[in-house]
């Protein structure tokens, strides 16, 4: 009760100070803020981007009088979502905890409101990502402020020099490392012709690969591709509407893409895919900047002719699929308004340029001006802009898998899976696109239990 | 038992031969020979590779016109350099032989104790609480572990390795119990009504009796609680995330898999060097291991 | 800690009127044996049997733990074509790889204990090295054997000009190797705790069958075997509790796939309850198995009991 009351009246502060002022000013110690600050977050795949953080943090501490002591959580295993379980059962831990993509909404029960904190980011910096409110504004709040790190997407990972020697598609025309796009040209980048490129690709040994198997990865890009087709497991209003014409569609694109894939993409990894473009066998992943990271490493001949761009256009538009970022405040921390006070430091941009130069690129941050105004991806090489069009630059809607069914059912059509098994049913297991749908409209009905 | 002595008797003619013994010894050890050395290719042959690739250089690794069951491009050391110097895995490992060690004593302690308890002093009950005992294992780990968050966080013993030192127990008590009720009940009752007529009480007994003549099973149910204490995965993976509380098995895996990038040569590193100190101890120790079940499980 | 302390500790510290009565009633047998077996009680009981009772309270609760549903979520399971799924894995997961692990560890103990002794401790040393290396580590090296672009199974296989096998993507192939891995790890415990068994039997009993011109097989079936029966039931009793919990392996390995063909119970709850989220379905997913597996072990158990008690 004292906490609630506490939350609100901060809340009441921090509204009637000016936005501006509450980023400008330096933030001025007072006694209840001092004590100590514990920040769970996310284990970093780009290496050095914990230590930026790291310090971006303590410095923030010694600079306000509070002791910060900063834990990375892998997420390999799951384990950052078994923590984050853990935490919230056990009443105890961190207080401020990473909450990527469907996190806000499992936690919600237990995560403090910061509609203050993100009242305030919007003021100063404007618009964030369109995704955020979709996945952190759950029950008339925020549930979880954007995260200065690890906000990621699925973008189309390609090997500019495969598909001009077999296909015949020159990508970094289509989509250059410019704003001066074509756009009869982007339009024409479609499934279609994405899937005859897959066709020459396969054909000169060079195959598109991507997992079909209940992973993140495996239920992104699946995602997007569902949403490029209209395709839907469970519509807004919670009803299951997988049994449609546009999901038959979808299966029989794929039994056509699949002809082109290996074989082994049912049991494939987040890993799977990028061992895939770093050996040199794979033409196209869809991935985040880590594949073309480690190719840069192991294997630099591949690295230089990688390209990140769009994925392809359906017939109701381009999707790419993401994975915001949020922290978040348990609300049994006992330094709720310290923790608010970063939040609101790690919204800077100056903050937020640091931290993606040390993530390489790999961030994209969810304040969509913080993207726009940094020049980092334009300059990565090799080759030169590679990650340009990381960020989204043209007419990608960005998708989760589960969109667009509330986030407490889009989460578990995720972690079961239920798209990639769909379309493995059909491609891998052969069953008949009816006989996959009804699996699937049982599988969902599980779901939807309360 | 005494039915084969009986209705053999007449086949004894037939096979009894000496040169047929013989021959039968030399092709039972062939047979033998022949089983152990295609048993120890399937046994050895993941460790193998493991070592292999944890020897080459990250290029070699990814490269995939290379025979993947030899170093072709020369033997590198980095992986284990990395590991030692680079990582926490020094943490990892103290950790991980101070939890071991605190379980394996509480472990003994608390099973010896119960199984003299069980095997000598009968009393109401004690038949089914040694079989009970032995029925804990049917509540698996990954059951347990979420209503534990309650417990572990109630006591402030989240992301702490003094939790795994509390909750190991529950993996290594019943079996270790087991074996000891096993080896106790071996011990000729004559033994301890020669103590007890001295005017020796239990404890003394326990120590001065049982404990000494039980020695190769005390070290078998020694062996048991640490292989398992070192090897546990789940426990640690669900109660820590702190670099200085971190123990090997989970350790290992956060440290060198990074999402969708994974360091397969050092976490091939890892994983020798985290299974170096059983298979060390196994080695010096398996005899008496194999001393120890032999009374003590055979006669459970 | 300690009960031995406090066993001998408390005489002194008892009043001295009562010292008499007090000191008996501690000298009596089942004070102390109660005593002594007081740690291990607590342990169970505070870390086993009331978690344990309070995740079948949590099974009985509905999704968002505020309402009690009875044995709602069983029978919601029943309805789940992928639970049976589950059921139907995790049996034939537990029964082929249990059998596996005993036969290879029965022929090993064997071959073992036919060989001269002096080289006995060289192959006993080498074929424990699966049970000794932490699971979850090894699992990971055996994923890589199997990881479908590097796989170096498939690169001897191509060496013979056979074609690739699909270890981890095929429902067949990946049934197979988590099984596979699951034996390899498991079957050194049989080995060991066979060869002890082997050990232990009196050799006049085998010079007895000589004399009487038993064959290899004979001495097998009518010696060896019924003198390891108690020790062959137990070892298979623990080998399919633990088998059917097992967990790394599958979570490592294929992490339930392809088309959650490989999931056991241990996965799929984890998969249900702390992935999805449904905390209570996934104790229910965990429970499912008690009842059977008790009435298993407590069968087996008894029949071993009175076994030792005839012997």
């Amino acid at each position: 009760m004292a906490k609630r009351e506490r939350s609100r009246r901060h809340f009441l502060m921090a509204a009637g100070a000016a936005g501006v002022a509450t980023f400008a000013m330096p933030y001025i110690k007072t006694a209840r803020s001092a004590g100590k600050l514990l920040l769970g977050t996310w284990d970093h795949w780009v290496p050095g981007a914990n230590e930026v953080l790291r310090k971006v943090c303590e410095d923030w501490g010694s600079a306000n009088g509070v002791e910060v002591t900063v834990d990375f959580i892998t997420s390999v295993g799951n384990k950052l979502l078994l923590t984050a379980q853990a935490e919230s059962r056990a009443k105890t831990g961190h207080d401020i905890y990473v909450q990527p993509l469907w996190f806000p909404s499992m936690f919600r029960h237990r995560l403090e409101p910061v509609d203050d904190v993100v009242g305030d980011i919007i003021a100063e910096y404007g618009a964030l990502h369109p995704s955020a409110k979709f996945l952190a504004y759950l029950d008339d709040a925020w549930r979880a402020a954007p995260a200065p790190a690890g906000s990621l997407n699925y973008a189309s990972v390609s090997r500019l020099d495969l598909y001009e020697a077999h296909a015949g598609v020159d990508l970094k025309t289509i989509f250059p490392a410019s704003e001066a796009r074509d756009p009869a040209l982007v339009d024409s980048w479609t499934y279609d012709a994405f899937l005859a490129a897959a066709e020459k690709l396969h054909a000169a040994g060079k195959s598109f690969g991507a997992p079909i198997a209940p992973t993140p990865d495996g239920n992104q890009w699946l995602a997007a591709l569902f949403a490029a087709y209209g395709a839907e497991v469970v519509s807004e209003s919670v009803e299951i509407t997988v049994d449609s014409d546009e999901t038959r569609t979808v299966l029989e694109y794929l039994s056509r893409l699949t002809q082109y894939m290996p074989n082994s993409v049912y049991a494939w990894d987040d890993a799977s895919n990028n061992r895939w473009l770093i050996s040199g066998e794979g033409s196209t992943i869809f991935n985040p900047p880590s594949a073309w990271a480690v190719a840069n490493r192991d294997n630099p001949d591949v690295a230089k002719h990688v390209w990140h761009h769009d994925t392809p256009r359906g017939s109701k538009g381009r999707f790419r699929a993401d994975s915001p970022f949020f922290w978040g405040i348990w609300d049994f921390s006992e330094n709720i308004s310290a923790a608010k006070d970063l939040l609101r430091y790690v919204a800077r941009r100056d903050v937020v340029d640091t931290l993606v130069s040390a993530s390489k690129g790999f961030d994209i941050p969810l304040i969509i001006s913080h993207y726009q105004s940094n020049d980092l991806w334009a300059k990565s090489e090799p080759p030169h802009g590679v990650l340009y069009n990381y960020p989204i630059r043209g007419d990608e809607q960005p998708v989760a898998a589960g969109y667009p069914a509330p986030p407490e059912y889009a989460a578990q059509i995720m972690a079961q899976g239920i798209i990639p098994n769909l379309v493995a049913r059909v491609t891998q297991g052969g069953d008949s696109f009816d006989d996959a749908i009804s699996w699937a409209e049982n599988e969902l009905e599980g779901i939807m239990r309360g | 038992m005494t039915n084969v002595t009986r209705n053999n008797g007449a086949l004894s003619a037939l096979l009894g031969s000496k040169s047929n013994i013989h021959v039968n010894r030399r092709w039972a050890l062939f047979a033998s020979y022949a089983c152990l050395i295609v048993f120890v290719i399937f046994f050895l042959c993941p460790p193998f590779y493991m070592l292999v690739t944890s020897l080459k250089t990250n290029a070699e690794i990814a490269n995939l016109a290379t025979n993947p069951w030899l170093i072709e491009q020369g033997v590198t050391t980095e992986h284990y350099s990395h590991l030692l110097t680079e990582t926490a895995f020094l943490t990892y490992f103290k950790n991980t032989v101070i939890v071991a060690f605190f379980v394996v004593a509480i472990t003994m302690v608390v099973s010896v104790l119960a199984a003299y308890a069980l095997s000598r002093l009968g009393f109401w009950g004690s038949g089914v609480m040694a079989t009970g005992v032995f029925l804990v294992y049917l509540v698996p780990d990954s059951l347990l572990f979420i209503p534990l968050f309650n417990i572990v966080g109630g006591l402030g013993l989240l992301n702490s390795y003094w939790v795994l030192v509390l909750v190991y127990p529950t993996l290594t008590v019943p079996f270790c119990t087991w074996i000891m009720i096993g080896y106790f009940a071996s011990i000729p009752k004559e033994l301890d009504e020669a103590a007890l007529i001295d005017g020796a009480n239990h404890m003394q007994m326990l120590l001065k009796v049982f404990i000494p003549v039980a020695l190769p099973g005390l070290i078998a149910a020694t062996i048991f609680a640490f292989t398992v204490s070192w090897a546990s995965f789940l426990y640690p993976l669900a109660y820590i995330y702190s670099d200085n509380q971190m123990v090997l098995t989970v350790g290992t895996v956060t440290t060198l898999i990074k999402g969708d990038v994974f360091h397969w040569g050092g976490l091939m590193a890892g994983a020798l060097l985290a299974a170096a100190p059983p298979v060390i101890l196994y080695a010096f120790l398996m005899d008496y291991y194999i001393a120890g079940l032999t009374s003590g499980a055979t006669k459970g | 800690m300690t009960v031995g302390v406090a066993v001998r500790g408390l005489p002194e510290r008892a009043p001295s009127v009562r010292r008499g009565r007090f000191y008996l009633w501690l000298r009596r047998r089942s004070t102390i044996a109660v005593m002594m077996c007081f740690p291990l009680l607590a342990i169970i009981t505070c870390l086993v049997a009331y978690p344990f009772a309070y995740s079948i309270y949590l099974s009985m609760l509905n999704k968002a733990e505020t309402a009690f549903v009875g044995f709602g979520n069983f029978l919601f399971l029943f309805k789940r074509e992928t639970f049976w799924l589950v059921v139907q894995q995790s049996i034939l997961f537990a029964l082929v790889a249990v059998i596996f692990k005993a036969l290879i560890g029965l022929i090993a103990a064997h071959a073992v204990n036919t060989i001269p002794s002096k080289g006995q401790r060289k192959w006993r040393g080498m074929m424990m090295v699966p049970w000794v290396i932490p699971p979850a580590l090894s699992t990971l090296g055996w994923w890589w054997l199997f990881e479908p672009t590097y796989s170096a199974f498939n690169w001897l296989l191509a060496e013979f000009a056979v074609p690739a096998v699909p270890w981890l993507s095929d429902v067949f192939w990946a049934r197979f190797s988590v099984i596979l891995v699951n034996v390899w790890v498991g079957a050194p415990f049989f080995l060991i705790m066979y060869l002890a068994s082997l050990k232990s039997i009196p050799e006049d009993l085998y010079e007895a069958a000589s004399i009487d011109g038993a064959s290899a097989w004979q001495k097998l079936f009518h010696v060896t075997l019924p003198m390891m029966r108690n020790i062959i039931a137990i070892t298979v009793l623990f080998s399919i509790i633990v088998t059917f919990a097992n967990f790394d392996i599958v979570r490592v390995l294929t992490q339930g796939g392809p088309r959650n063909s490989t999931h056991l119970f241990a996965t799929y709850a984890f998969r249900v309850g702390i992935e999805s989220g449904d905390i209570p379905l996934g104790a229910a997913v965990s429970l499912f198995m008690f009842p059977a597996l008790a009435i298993l072990s407590f069968v087996i158990l008894r029949n071993v009991r009175q076994r030792t008690v005839n012997i």
